[in-house]
Parts: structure tokens; sequence; C-alpha cells
């Protein structure tokens, strides 16, 4: 073992082999082994925990405050579960302006308002000048599981329909921007609460497994499906909603926006006969107007994620490697 | 080994920076390698660097191989 | 840029016309670096016929950066008051004593900037402290060192200076064009180096060698025009340098560039990791720049270092050997424990197979 690289918290596959050898030094029998977003718990609860260090805290389409509800509470959402309660920690830094920690309260008050989620429990500390990066939030967000049929990893089969809900790597690519110096004029990250759009779909037969695309993006994602579940998956370029001004980003840092973070964007493995009612259904949301289905999970290569690129040929898509940065060659 | 992407010049800044724009992203970059570097040039960005003005004209010796290829493959 | 739609069509047609023109198995090298990721990206190595056989070149210049150049940047970067700034290829090359990004972990201060003009302004906000720029690039990148180094004295900057990595992209061409075991038809040149040096610099290798050349951009279609282009030129038996990157490359490249590449550089013969020592193939620091330069400021001498034990970065860079034909790949080597540049550099060859065409095993070929 040698020392943590900043690869091992950016959501690939560092991440993942870091996560799995915390969770063996646990006893068995624990949610966490599942590795899904959230664990479900006997008698139908469902909890999460996320811990928070965007910087800069604040940004095109949210903050840290914003981020920091959205992502625990989407955490329960993709597997069905919707938020009831929330408890958070604060490590701030000493001399953070207390009006600047009030705006990122305010944001993150104003997603529970909206989903009705209660702030239960908290924790505040601060931490000495240059201990911390400024404002850290952790937040555990937990729920009732209103599903009606189990969603995760394991339910992922040949032939589901594979569908995002939105253009990918928003989120990724504005962070990248502002640490780079490059400009947006309409570009926001996606940040955004998915209950509302995924609430619907709990009642529907036939969703299989749904996920935030959040560090390590949609391709991480597809990866960890194709090899928990052990299916091929296969999609086209072609198909994947994109965002021009993510392109732009993408193509002038040496990204992949497959690999960019989303903070308010899904991605469903849904029974091939249920798909088009899904798609509709997300289709009738303000945020999942652009949801299509990128492609399907085969018998073929399993463990494999391959895509139809624009050109007509095949690559495998591999899950994201370390720590993203950003490259001339 | 060269990324470098196309974006067009929005604003001359001073005699070696320069606005550049590609959709709704703006980026700014060095005009030191480049001379004459006019609004609306279509412009190579390398590396946070202008290396090249863009010349839908020079592209003849692609066009004429396209010709050749278009031709052989709309006579099958 | 024609609709997705045309573009499936058109590489349609450039597929025709490839099939058309192979009138022999052909071995064509690609150099560039992005050429490679390109072509791994659009998948055209699935659609090739099986007469094509594509070969990955050394031009990666992270992969080609020798183990005793990476083990210096990250002995700079440990060392105290300085910081060692570079672009993000650099940071996760593997060294004899780990890599930047494991120096940083423990305490090393590392910037990753995507500009190297970004050198002169932590200069500026950090003034207690030694900023080196490790400039690394052929061609296409070293100009931007060069108008660093040209403002920094400018502006009589004095916490400033630069480690040149840069190489030259023509000589090791001459090296792999004469090379016997490697039996190359013909060049995919690199589209950007080209827009700096312009094409006469490779006149020699449809001249002296015999081999067919076409100035790729790299978009897919370019790359397969590129590639249908050199089969026609050994089809028909006129090896020449096309220029296929007309829009942005011109006969004579940009002359402001080299003219100022010629102004703060000299050439020098330099280690090329896996290949040895190419004649004039390196960018030194020019005479009237010396005090820029962190060699001498440092007084870092670059020992001989061998290589980690069974790696073949070399033979690959080389084109002898594949990826999957190297022992350490997939197995000791992998993109989250990389033993070599060309499995850590995302442009390295290796590291292209890996995770584009899974360990080389794609079920779609390539």
């Amino acid at each position: 073992m040698g020392r943590l690289s900043l690869g091992h918290g950016s959501g690939g596959r560092l991440t993942n082999d870091l996560i799995k050898e915390i969770a063996s030094t646990f006893a068995r029998g624990s949610g966490m082994l599942e590795f899904e977003d959230c664990a479900l718990l006997p008698g139908g609860w469902g909890v999460t925990i996320d811990g928070f260090t965007v910087s800069p805290l604040s940004f095109p389409g949210g903050d840290i405050g914003k981020l920091a509800i959205c992502g625990s509470v989407n955490d329960l959402a993709v597997r069905g579960v919707r938020p009831l309660w929330l408890a958070m920690s604060l490590l701030a830094e000493e001399g953070l302006d207390e009006e600047e920690l009030f705006v990122y309260m305010r944001s993150a008050a104003s997603v529970c308002a909206e989903l009705g989620v209660q702030l239960v429990a908290g924790d505040t500390k601060v931490l000495p000048r240059g201990e911390a990066d400024r404002l850290y939030i952790t937040t555990c967000a937990m729920g009732k599981n209103e599903a009606i049929s189990p969603w995760g990893i394991k339910e992922v089969s040949p032939g589901d329909a594979i569908i995002v809900s939105g253009p990918v790597g928003r989120h990724g690519a504005v962070i990248a921007s502002l640490r780079y110096d490059i400009k947006l004029r309409e570009l926001e990250s996606d940040c955004a609460p998915l209950w509302p759009l995924i609430e619907p779909l709990t009642r529907l037969r036939g969703v299989h497994a749904a996920r935030d695309c959040t560090r390590g993006g949609l391709g991480t994602v597809l990866c960890e499906w194709a090899e928990g579940a052990n299916v091929g998956i296969e999609i086209d370029e072609e198909a994947i909603p994109a965002d021009g001004d993510v392109s732009a980003v993408s193509d002038i840092l040496g990204f992949d926006p497959l690999y960019l973070a989303c903070e308010g964007t899904a991605v469903f493995a849904i029974a091939s006969e249920r798909a088009e009612t899904v798609l509709e259904t997300l289709c009738s949301h303000p945020i999942g107007r652009s949801a299509a289905v990128i492609g399907k999970a085969t018998e073929a290569h399993p463990g494999l994620v391959g895509l139809r690129t624009a050109a007509g040929g095949m690559r495998v898509v591999d899950m994201q490697g370390g720590e993203l940065l950003p490259r001339i060659c | 080994m060269c990324l470098a992407v196309p974006h067009r010049v929005v604003k001359i800044m001073d005699e070696n920076r320069a606005l550049v724009s590609t959709g709704g992203v703006e980026l700014e970059v060095r005009t030191d390698l480049i001379e004459d570097l006019q609004v609306g040039d279509v412009v190579l960005v390398h590396a946070g660097f202008v290396i090249e003005k863009y010349n839908e004209d020079e592209g003849k010796e692609l066009e004429s191989l396209w010709e050749e290829v278009m031709q052989f493959a709309s006579g099958r | 840029m024609p609709q997705v739609g045309d573009l499936r069509a058109k590489m349609s047609s450039l597929l025709e016309a490839l099939d058309k023109w192979l009138c022999r198995p052909i071995t064509v090298m690609e150099v560039c670096g992005t050429h490679t990721v390109s072509i791994f990206r659009s998948g055209i190595r699935t659609m090739l016929p099986e007469g094509v056989r594509l070969l990955s070149g050394p031009g990666c210049p992270v992969c080609v950066t020798d183990q005793a150049e990476v083990d210096a940047m990250v002995r700079l970067a440990k060392g105290p008051g300085v910081v060692l700034a570079t672009y993000g290829d650099m940071v996760r090359v593997p060294g004899s004593c780990g890599s930047l990004a494991e120096a940083r972990a423990s305490g090393a201060e590392v910037a990753v900037v995507s500009s190297a003009i970004q050198a002169l302004a932590l200069a500026g906000s950090i003034q207690d402290k030694e900023i080196v720029f490790a400039g690394i690039g052929f061609e296409t990148t070293a100009p931007a060192t060069a108008v660093l180094l040209r403002e920094a004295r400018s502006k009589n900057v004095k916490n400033l200076s630069v480690l040149s990595l840069h190489k030259l992209v023509p000589p090791v061409l001459r090296l792999l064009a004469s090379d016997p075991m490697l039996n190359i038809d013909g060049f995919l040149l690199p589209g950007h180096v080209s827009t700096i040096i312009g094409t006469a610099p490779y006149a020699f290798l449809a001249e002296e060698y015999g081999k067919a050349c076409a100035v790729a951009g790299f978009e897919p279609l370019d790359i397969m025009a590129g590639i249908v282009e050199i089969a026609r030129q050994i089809c028909e038996g006129r090896p020449a340098v096309r220029r296929l990157y007309g829009r942005v490359v011109r006969h004579e490249g940009n002359v402001k560039a080299q003219e100022l590449l010629e102004e703060v550089f000299r050439p020098a013969s330099v280690r090329w990791r896996g290949i040895g020592l190419v004649e004039a193939s390196g960018l030194v620091l020019a005479n009237d720049y010396s005090d820029f330069d962190a060699y001498s400021r440092f007084g870092i001498t670059l020992e001989e270092v061998s290589p980690p034990a069974g790696c073949r970065c070399g033979d690959v860079l080389a084109g002898r050997i594949t990826p999957p034909e190297c022992p350490l790949f997939g197995r000791s080597c992998t993109p989250q424990f990389p033993v070599g540049p060309c499995m850590v550099s995302s442009e390295g060859s290796c590291s292209a197979y890996y995770r584009y065409s899974s360990k080389g095993v794609s079920p779609w070929g390539a």
C-alpha cells in the first residue's frame, strides 16, 4: 500500500478498489458490500452518505450547498427511495465568511424544501486556517423505498435498453472550465434533484437499475454495470445526448465527456418492452426532455462496454483510470 | 502529440492576446505565433496559443483526393 | 463538419477506395500520439481491411521522455522552495522513485498548467519560490515555451526557469525509415507538428527512402483519407509527401514560430526512451537564454537509468512489437499501475490498446 493519490478520489477504478478494501475491513453483512449508490435496510428504508469538496464553492448552476443535498438525495432516488430526512456535517475553515456560509445553507435549504426533505441532525466544526479548503459538507440522506420491484446492478439483464436522461458531462465541464480559465457564456452545471424525474418510474414495471453519473461519468457507470451484472453493453455515440459547449471544453482540455461528472443526469437500464413508456415519462419532465435510448445490454462480451463511434467503427469503453488531467497531447 | 482545436476570433485584446470562441465557450489565447489576426478569423489553438489560421483555399490536395474517391464510389 | 450520417457514408466510400488501391499488404506507421488516440477513439482500426497493418510510432512526447529526465523532474519537484509546473500529461509518468503525482502526495509542489505562459503568472504570484516549467512536446508545443522564455527575459523574471524536454520529429523519422527490421511502407505524418515545420522536412522520406507519406489531420475522415492516399502511392509506385491537411498546414509551415524556435533553442542530441540517442533530435536553450536553463540553475545531470525490468516501451515506441506482445501488458502494467510511460500517457500506445480495445482483445478487432 502506498499513499493516497488524487486518483483515488476521482471516481474511477482506483476509487472502487479503495472502497472495496475499506468495506472488506468491516464485518460482513453490511449493506456496503452491494456497492450501490445507497444501502437498502430492513423495513424498506434507504440510506446513503456523501462528502462534498467542490472547488470553487460556487459555480454556474449551483453551489456547494445545492450540490451537497442533490448528491445525497439523488443516490437515494436512483434506487427508487423517496428522500425524507437529512443529517449534515460542516467542516469549515477559520475565516470563512459567515454570510457566504449562509448563501450555501439557503441553497441547500431550498432544495430540501422543494423535495419535502427535513434536516433532522447536524454538526459543525471549524478548523484552523489552512487545515481545510474553505468548506467541506457531508450529508447523510435517508428515505423510504417506493420502487415496486428491486432496482440494482444485479437486475441489469441482456436486452435491457440503456437510457440517459440528458446531455452528459455538464457539471464536470463547468468545474474544469473554472479551473482552467475557460469562459462559459451559457453552460451551467446540471446539478439538480432527480427525485421528481424518477418518482413516476417507481410505479412502473421493468425498471432494472438507475444511477446518477457523478464522478467518473456515464462511462464509469456503464463499466460498473457491465462488470457487476456480467453483461455486455453496446451504446451508439450518435445517440448519446450531447451539449455543444461540453464538447468544446472537452476538446480544449483533452477530456472525454463520457467521463465528466454529472450531478443531475441519470442513466437507466430498462426492460426492452417498457423502454418506450419510460422514455415518454422521462421526456415529459423538464430535466428529462433530452432523454434518449443510447444502447442496450447484451449477452455478447460480458463485462465489456462497446461504443459504436460516429465514424462507424467500434471501440471499448473502459472505466476512468485516475485523476482527470488536461492534456496538450 | 498535438491536441488543437479550431476557434473563431471574437476580440483582439492587445498585440499578443485575443479572445476566441467556439460556440458558447470562450478562451483567452496568446497570438505571439501569428501575424495579422482579424476578428472573425478561424484559428487553430494548441496549449493556449494560436498556431495557425484556417485557410479553406489551401485544402486542394484533400479535395482532389475526395473527388477521385467519390467518382470511384458513385461509379460502382 | 459533415453531419454524422454523412460521416459514416463518407467513411464507407473511403474504405471502398482503400480496397481498390490496396495492391498488397502494407505497413503504415502513424507517428503522432494524437493520431494514435484518434484512431482508437474513432474505431478506425476495426474498420480497416486485413491488409493494412497500422503501427504506432514514437510520437508520444511523454512516452519518449527518458527515465532519467522524469527522475530529474521528480527530484526538482521535491526540492524545497521549488514549484514544478508542467502539462497534465506528465503528472502520472512513473520515474525510478515515483511520479510527480506521488511526489505531490508526499508534499512536493506540482502545478498543472494547460498553457506554458501560465508558468509566468505563477512566478509572479509565488515570489518566494522558484518556478520550474518542464516543457514537453514536439515542434507544435515548443514555440509556446519559446514565448514564455522571451517574455520572462523581457520582464526580467528571476524566479522562473525552464527544463526543456522538447524533441523534434524528422530526426527520429529518419531512424525509423532506415530500420530494416521495421519494414514500414508509409507514414501518416503529424498534422499539427507540420503546421509549424511545413512539409519540406519530410521530403527525404519519399526521396531517399521511397516511403509513401501523407500529412493528415485528426478527424476520422482525415485519417482514413491519409491511409487511402498512402495505399494509392504504394500501389502506383509513386512515393511522395502529400499534404492533405492544407487547411492549416502550409508548405513552408509557420515561419514566425520557426524563427522563434531558432532564437530561443538550439538542437542537441538527446536520448529517446527505448530508442537511445538520436542526433540533433532535441531542443536545448540557446546561449542567450542559458540563464533560464533549469539544468544549469539547479546543477542537474542526467545519469543513465535503466528502465524497469521487463518494460518494453522502447520496442513499442519503435513499432517493433505491439502492446499486447509486451509480457507486462495488462498484467503488472495497467493504466492504474503503469510500469512504463506508454501505459500512463493518454497518448501512449499501450494505454490506447488497453482502454479502447480491452487490453488488445477487443471483440471487434484492433
